[in-house]
């Protein structure tokens, strides 16, 4: 089996990494394709031993399972270009953000009557193995197919199917999920340089104890709650602190991200769908690229598609 | 059902509050000296100003025999030893007002003097107007924090609930008496499972529910930490009076 990624940046490295150390796949099995070869995942792809090139189409004919791996904005363009090439073999997984499935089938259909499609939403650590994916098939993607993604993304974590509909509340938990771990880890190694410990240590400690917290809650059958309290000795150190975090609302914070990662993620979705895309948000080589690879696509037609202003982080 | 009325005896200087022990089937008298004479369980129930005076009036009567337990607030242990004959039994004991109802929550600690026997005894006596347990003295303050004014805490939320129901249309008699039941429900669930209130909390929101979101607010107001505080302001009030 052979896998393609169209786009070559973190999402693409991060997967490639993953399957190559999972040892499900030998990276000359990989092929991966961008318009910018100045990214440098290109270069730390290429060094794996993943075969690079700069032509979308070449990736798409060298591929049994087609990981669409760049920002949401540019799918629509991705699916013009690749459209002819799909054949009913292709498994066409989607790792955009918001982009819906039926808003791929819709696109491919012109080009093929019953494209296979799986919606994926995973997340950075399935670079060292630990990611946590969900996926949701497509009307034309059935069992053999999603178990087949499945088994790939179980080798870099945890991963399991959902219903479409619940992919956005994914993203803003598990998808956006790592950078609120980061944050926290900057600082509680702050807290821990303030009380005089030195910098490397205190970023090891406190990434330890995240790791080793989160793994004894996967491994328990006790709800985080009852794990607090195991760790609250009465009118100790632990649950002074705690009070401090509740004082400033810890708790309503994350409820806050994770909402609002999801609900601007439906919001992406939500503009995306009515195909409102502006040129300026695009690179201009990208853009140039796009134009040259796709005759199809009008010059008039593409200055009718006007987009998010900001070109927004995947996820 | 623990003790027949006439068996117990109770003393004040006034009449006022004396009528309504009378009612039950009690005993009265306004001398004290006459309820320790007649009494092998006599419980200290005035107010603490006024506890110094009476116990100097009684001491010359409290024999080894007697069972001395204080509800009088932030008076130690050692205050009523240094008080009372030196083989004196003494036992202090914190209850809250639900006692009334026999859902009370009490904890009490035990003197020099007083053994197992004691300590069952009156465990025994009291669970009968709720749950009862013994505890180092240390801990008397904080009952009195979390479950002494606890009490008031749980009204003042339960006032609050009905209130929103109100907003939004209830009459207010009716979301007074339901609030009330769900906080009776809630704990007994609580008391009953013996699950972790976290657990519990968790059965009850079904994702992207009317729960997740009032708990959202409630998270937003911070309401775990004002609550922690407010246990720790009467603990330390506690504290703070018992040392007057």
């Amino acid at each position: 089996m052979s896998v393609g990624f169209i786009g070559a940046g973190q999402l693409a490295f991060a997967l490639a990494r993953g399957f190559t150390a999972a040892g499900v796949l030998a990276a000359h099995k990989i092929t991966a394709s961008s318009p910018d070869t100045d990214l440098p995942t290109v270069s730390r792809l290429r060094k794996m031993g993943v075969n690079f090139t700069v032509s979308n189409k070449d990736t798409v004919k060298s591929s049994d399972v087609l990981f669409l791996a760049v920002k949401p904005p540019i799918i629509p363009f991705i699916l013009e270009e690749v459209g002819p090439d799909i054949e009913p073999r292709h498994i066409v997984v989607s790792c955009a953000a918001g982009v819906t499935i039926s808003s791929i089938e819709k696109k491919l259909s012109t080009f093929c009557p019953t494209p296979k499609v799986i919606r994926c939403m995973t997340n950075t650590p399935v670079i060292v193995r630990e990611g946590a994916t969900v996926y949701a098939t497509g009307t034309h993607a059935n069992v053999e197919d999603g178990k087949l993604l499945e088994q790939l993304m179980a080798s870099v974590g945890f991963c399991t199917e959902v219903e479409e509909d619940l992919i956005d509340a994914v993203t803003g938990l598990s998808g956006s999920g790592p950078a609120y771990a980061f944050t926290a880890l900057d600082a509680l190694a702050d807290g821990g340089v303030k009380m005089g410990l030195p910098r490397r240590l205190a970023v090891r400690l406190g990434a330890q104890a995240l790791l080793g917290a989160a793994k004894m809650l996967l491994e328990s059958e006790q709800h985080p709650g009852q794990l607090k309290d195991n760790v609250c000795s009465p009118g100790g150190a632990t649950i002074h602190a705690l009070h401090f975090l509740e004082s400033g609302g810890f708790r309503s914070l994350l409820i806050n991200a994770v909402e609002a990662s999801c609900i601007r993620t439906r919001e992406l979705q939500h503009l995306a769908d009515q195909e409102e895309i502006s040129p300026a948000a695009i690179k201009k080589t990208l853009l140039d690229k796009v134009k040259l690879e796709s005759p199809s696509l009008s010059v008039a037609s593409v200055n009718k598609v006007s987009l998010f202003t900001n070109k927004s982080k995947k996820n | 059902g623990k003790v027949p009325a006439s068996n117990i005896l109770a003393s004040a200087p006034s009449n006022k509050n004396l009528d309504a022990w009378r009612e039950l089937g009690c005993r009265t008298t306004h001398c004290n000296l006459e309820v320790v004479h007649r009494s092998t369980l006599v419980f200290l129930a005035t107010k603490p100003h006024i506890l110094p005076g009476v116990l100097e009036e009684i001491r010359p009567a409290v024999g080894s025999h007697h069972i001395v337990v204080s509800l009088v607030a932030g008076v130690t242990i050692q205050t009523l030893q240094r008080l009372l004959p030196p083989w004196t039994k003494v036992l202090r004991i914190m209850p809250n007002l639900p006692c009334v109802v026999q859902a009370g929550a009490m904890v009490f600690s035990r003197g020099n003097n007083a053994g197992d026997e004691e300590a069952t005894l009156l465990k025994s006596l009291l669970s009968s107007c709720g749950l009862c347990e013994e505890v180092p003295e240390s801990y008397i303050d904080i009952h009195t924090g979390l479950s002494g004014s606890g009490v008031a805490y749980v009204y003042l939320f339960a006032e609050a609930l009905a209130e929103g129901a109100v907003k939004m249309g209830m009459p207010g008699a009716l979301a007074s008496r339901i609030a009330a039941q769900t906080l009776l429900g809630a704990a007994k669930m609580l008391l009953e499972t013996g699950e972790h209130p976290a657990k519990l909390r968790g059965d009850v929101c079904t994702p992207g529910g009317t729960t997740i979101y009032a708990l959202h607010q409630l998270e937003k107001g911070a309401l775990r930490a004002t609550v922690m505080d407010a246990v720790e302001a009467a603990t330390n009030r506690a504290c703070d009076m018992a040392k007057d």
